[in-house]
């Protein structure tokens, strides 16, 4: 397999309809006089696997119902490949739907299930049987054609939702946190199965899931939600290196987190007085700004370097890990140092006092409310 | 396993000793009536019965206003259901309440009120003929129509309550998986919620079509002795006529189509149910 991170379709090549093919702009919706979304714009190109990553309750279902046509929008519009769909009902969108809970038939065997929205379109019965027998052989169920529902296992009917969703050839394909009914293994091969299968096939499908790692490992880019906004939209890496705000940095991955005030401010460079001592950050906040300090887990190591940011803590816990191993470092009640480094390493233990470092071009930094 | 089973079905057994001692023992006495004829044992009874088409022609009255009850009950309660079952808290209470609460009222009290609305001078006439939509009184009460109305309203509850336990059931998202891939909602309701909600269907069925068959008081109280049913022959048997032979041959005709209907209905609440 290419990288599948990086292989998407140069922007280029592609027209003006193909890089806003999903272009949602103004959406707004209150439920009982509650907004719960606000101006909230949204665009992503053709072929693109994108997250809608968020905690419950910040919005990403409703977005996802409303695209779907399954809920309406009060205000704004949803355009796709260049047609207006705001008012179009579900059922004329050509946009599938991957269920939480699959929404399989349970009155249906699995290929009457997958041969549903062929027959909805108005195929003939006889004619379903190819396209159903391929559909089946992508996510290979085809043995299990004749089964009821009921008999297949959690996995089983996700591919079967998955099927029924492909073969009709949605000009969208989504799906509303298509792995959390699966164990972690099962979860883990099934995001690399799908990510191929839809990669391979050039479908454009937005995965709504609260799993950061999910989100990470199976989209070109990752809209972080909050409260009915979008926070940030970025690709995987950008997002976890630079987090554009507490809150994503938090949502997304680990990190060290230490409040402080600015102490003095010189060439983009200040100096924050934490609980723990002096740290530096590459940024321009005038002395006095309340600020927050990370640093992700895996660029923080002990014995650092004179010219880095260093800290002496007391670590509360030592995790283990196998492939890595974890320092839990105590700063005081709200903050803490988190330290990640590769493979087994012996030499710390709880209670110890440890002195960390990273280097000031990693710190991360956010003016919060004093 | 087997010997915890075991314990727990001995629950049964008062049920089960008081239906037979009730219930069985003295219906098999009466079934038993119907094959004794003047002339010996035999079933003399029943072809007297079925040759005279007088009873052939109650007994086709009661199956047609206990099927023409059974549709408009399903009519009226297969919409009630999914509106119940989107309700909650105060409103299905009101629901419940509605639905219920005339059960207790009893069948004359009701057939009374009828009267009111239905006669010559009452209220629905006098209301058709002020907006013009007759000229003069027609005939309401002692009809089949008037019989089915009635039937349906008082067997009502025992076709909503089925139907709304299965649509509660439903899962909520199946509807919405079956408009995204491109279904309108004729074909949505044709191949996902009424295939789903058949179950309820035919048992609610089953209910009402068992009670209106061998319904009494109310044909007594809207038709009277003009139109006749196969429970009111019964009775008449046994109380005007003395004739147990042919009370008994009437009551085994009519448990016969009802165990039918029951065993029919059965079977079909399996085959549905199977593949769930």
């Amino acid at each position: 397999m290419t990288n599948v991170l990086t292989a998407t379709k140069p922007p280029a090549m592609q027209t003006p309809i193909e890089r806003n093919y999903l272009d949602v702009s103004g959406v707004g919706k209150a439920f009982r006089g509650v907004r719960v979304m606000d101006a909230m714009n949204f665009r992503m190109a053709k072929g693109e696997l994108v997250s809608l990553l968020g905690p419950s309750g910040c919005g990403k279902t409703t977005l996802l119902r409303i695209i779907a046509g399954l809920m309406a929008a009060d205000e704004g519009a949803v355009v796709l490949g260049g047609r207006n769909i705001t008012t179009l009902p579900a059922h004329k969108r050509n946009i599938s739907v991957v269920f939480q809970n699959y929404a399989l038939f349970p009155h249906l065997t699995v290929a009457e299930n997958v041969a549903f929205g062929l027959r909805a379109r108005g195929t003939a019965k006889g004619d379903t049987a190819k396209p159903v027998a391929e559909a089946l052989a992508l996510v290979r169920m085809t043995e299990f054609a004749d089964r009821p529902i009921a008999a297949l296992s959690g996995g089983q009917q996700q591919r079967v939702a998955v099927a029924r969703a492909l073969v009709v050839d949605p000009d969208l394909l989504l799906l509303d946190e298509p792995f959390s009914a699966l164990d972690r293994k099962l979860r883990e091969t099934m995001q690399v199965e799908l990510k191929a299968m839809l990669r391979d096939r050039g479908i454009t499908a937005i995965f709504v899931t609260h799993d950061q790692e999910e989100a990470l490992g199976v989209s070109d880019r990752i809209a972080v939600m909050n409260a009915g906004r979008i926070e940030q939209f970025a690709d995987p890496s950008t997002l976890y290196a630079r987090p554009n705000s507490p809150f994503v940095m938090d949502f997304v991955g680990l990190s060290t987190r230490l409040h402080g005030t600015v102490t003095s401010h010189d060439a983009g460079m200040i100096t924050v007085k934490t609980a723990i001592g002096d740290l530096h950050a590459r940024a321009n906040f005038p002395v006095g700004t309340a600020v927050l300090l990370g640093v992700r887990p895996e660029l923080v190591a002990p014995d650092p370097d004179p010219q880095m940011n260093s800290v002496t803590v007391p670590l509360r816990d030592v995790m283990v890990l196998g492939s890595k191993t974890v320092l839990h470092g105590v700063a005081n009640d709200a903050d803490r140092v988190l330290c990640e480094l590769p493979g087994i390493r012996s030499g710390f233990s709880h209670g110890q006092t440890a002195t960390l470092g990273w280097s000031i071009e990693d710190t991360l930094v956010y003016e919060v409310a004093g | 396993m087997i010997a915890r089973l075991d314990r727990i079905s001995l629950l049964a057994v008062p049920a089960l000793v008081f239906l037979a001692a009730i219930y069985a023992l003295p219906l098999m006495m009466l079934l038993a009536k119907s094959f004794q004829g003047p002339e010996g044992t035999g079933i003399s009874a029943y072809i007297e019965f079925f040759s005279d088409p007088y009873n052939l022609n109650v007994l086709w009255r009661t199956i047609r206003v206990a099927l023409l009850t059974t549709l408009l009950a399903l009519l009226i309660a297969y919409p009630t259901a999914f509106a119940m079952a989107r309700a909650n808290g105060i409103w299905l209470t009101v629901f419940l309440v509605a639905l219920v609460l005339p059960m207790s009222l009893g069948v004359v009290v009701k057939a009374f009120a009828w009267s009111i609305l239905f006669r010559a001078n009452g209220a629905l006439n006098e209301f058709m003929q002020w907006i013009g939509l007759t000229s003069g009184p027609i005939r309401m009460m002692f009809t089949e129509t008037a019989l089915v109305v009635g039937a349906a309203n008082v067997f009502l509850p025992f076709m909503v309550l089925p139907i709304y336990a299965v649509v509660r059931q439903l899962n909520a998202s199946l509807p919405d998986a079956a408009a995204s891939l491109g279904a309108t909602p004729l074909f949505r309701f044709t191949h996902v919620t009424l295939p789903l909600t058949l179950p309820g269907v035919v048992a609610g069925a089953a209910f009402v079509f068992s009670l209106s068959i061998s319904m009494y008081v109310i044909p007594s109280l809207i038709v009277g002795e003009r139109q006749q049913t196969m429970s009111m022959l019964i009775a008449r048997s046994f109380l005007y006529l003395r004739d147990e032979t042919l009370g008994s041959t009437i009551s085994a005709i009519l448990l016969a189509i009802a165990v039918a209907v029951v065993l029919f209905s059965s079977w079909l609440a399996g085959r549905l149910g199977a593949r769930q």
